[in-house]
């Protein structure tokens, strides 16, 4: 590496260290209520047109595997905008940092989901609850950089999922509403925060 | 003008272009509720008198507050860099990853040489 090449990467540095320690304004209300929208949505979808779930989990993974690479979709898309738009000069180093903060999380979660599906299928009715403690996990991960009010939703991802190990087993396994209303409400809950509690051109 | 005088680098702040000052900025900017005199002089390796010179001069270009106080009784200097400082400093970076970029391509076109005095080539 020359000196020159030195000098960009310590310059990087520096810029992701100052957006380490900034507040992420990159996140929208609007992006979160499409979100738990489409969660209210895809849960009644669900309880229509797919009555005995525990017959078909695979249709209901595929569901929700869909819902959340959709809301992950939407949720980028206007990270990025508002990202350019309020963090202009540390617009890369800021969606990068929210990124590797939730990453993590996101990961796990994918990969309890496989580990579930390859080596115990009959397990497989506790990918929602799962999915919901380790969306919490991402929440806590990021809330230093979100506002003040963001580790509720943290709490309530974590008390969702809990309840969803506890409840949605045997006849209520795959249940619609065991994601339903865990995301609806979390990701409504998100929407308010952003909307009533961040300023919005920061 | 960035046209007609591709090399000015007018953005390169004087106030900030300073090793010691930074320091300063890139100390405090990675800390945005502030840093007590006697951390930001370790972080920095500065000995009081050069810590107070340089914030001193951060201060009065409107980069940096200095607020005086006390935590547990005994007193205490907290420096914090501005809304305006952290914005410049900023600013100072992009101009200066320009400059470092701008030497990369021209070390690539004249292979050997240095592109940038004062700057050893590896």
């Amino acid at each position: 590496m020359s000196e020159l090449d030195r000098a960009l990467a310590q310059i990087g540095v520096i810029r992701e260290q100052i957006a380490r320690e900034s507040r992420f304004h990159g996140l929208g209300p609007t992006a979160f209520a499409a979100t738990g929208l489409l969660a209210l949505m895809a849960a009644i979808g669900q309880a229509l047109w797919l009555p005995a779930p525990s017959r078909h989990p695979g249709i209901f993974l595929g569901l929700w595997i869909g819902v959340a690479a959709v809301s992950a979709g939407v949720i980028g898309l206007e990270m990025i905008a508002r990202s350019r738009r309020l963090h202009s000069d540390l617009a890369d180093e800021m969606i990068g940092a929210a990124i590797s903060q939730f990453l993590p999380s996101a990961a796990a979660g994918a990969l309890i989901t496989l580990t579930l599906i390859r080596f115990a299928p009959a397990s497989l009715w506790m990918a929602p609850g799962l999915w919901q403690i380790c969306f919490s996990l991402g929440v806590f991960a990021s809330s230093r950089f979100l506002p003040r009010a963001m580790p509720l939703v943290g709490v309530w991802y974590l008390a969702s999922g809990l309840a969803t190990l506890s409840i949605a087993q045997g006849p209520f396994a795959f249940s619609p509403w065991s994601m339903g209303i865990g995301y609806g409400v979390g990701q409504g809950l998100v929407c308010g925060i952003l909307r009533f509690m961040e300023p919005s051109d920061a | 003008m960035p046209e007609a005088a591709p090399f000015a680098y007018e953005g390169l702040d004087r106030v900030i272009h300073e090793r010691a000052r930074l320091g300063l900025l890139t100390s405090l900017a990675a800390h945005p509720k502030g840093l007590v005199f006697a951390d930001l002089r370790r972080l920095c390796g500065l000995t009081d008198g050069n810590l107070s010179r340089h914030l001193a001069v951060l201060q009065s270009a409107g980069l940096v507050e200095v607020t005086k106080g006390f935590a547990k009784n005994r007193p205490q200097t907290l420096c914090r860099i501005t809304r305006e400082g952290r914005q410049r400093f900023l600013d100072y970076l992009a101009v200066l990853d320009g400059v470092v970029r701008d030497a990369a391509a021209a070390a690539k076109t004249t292979p050997g040489e240095n592109p940038v005095p004062g700057l050893a080539t590896a």
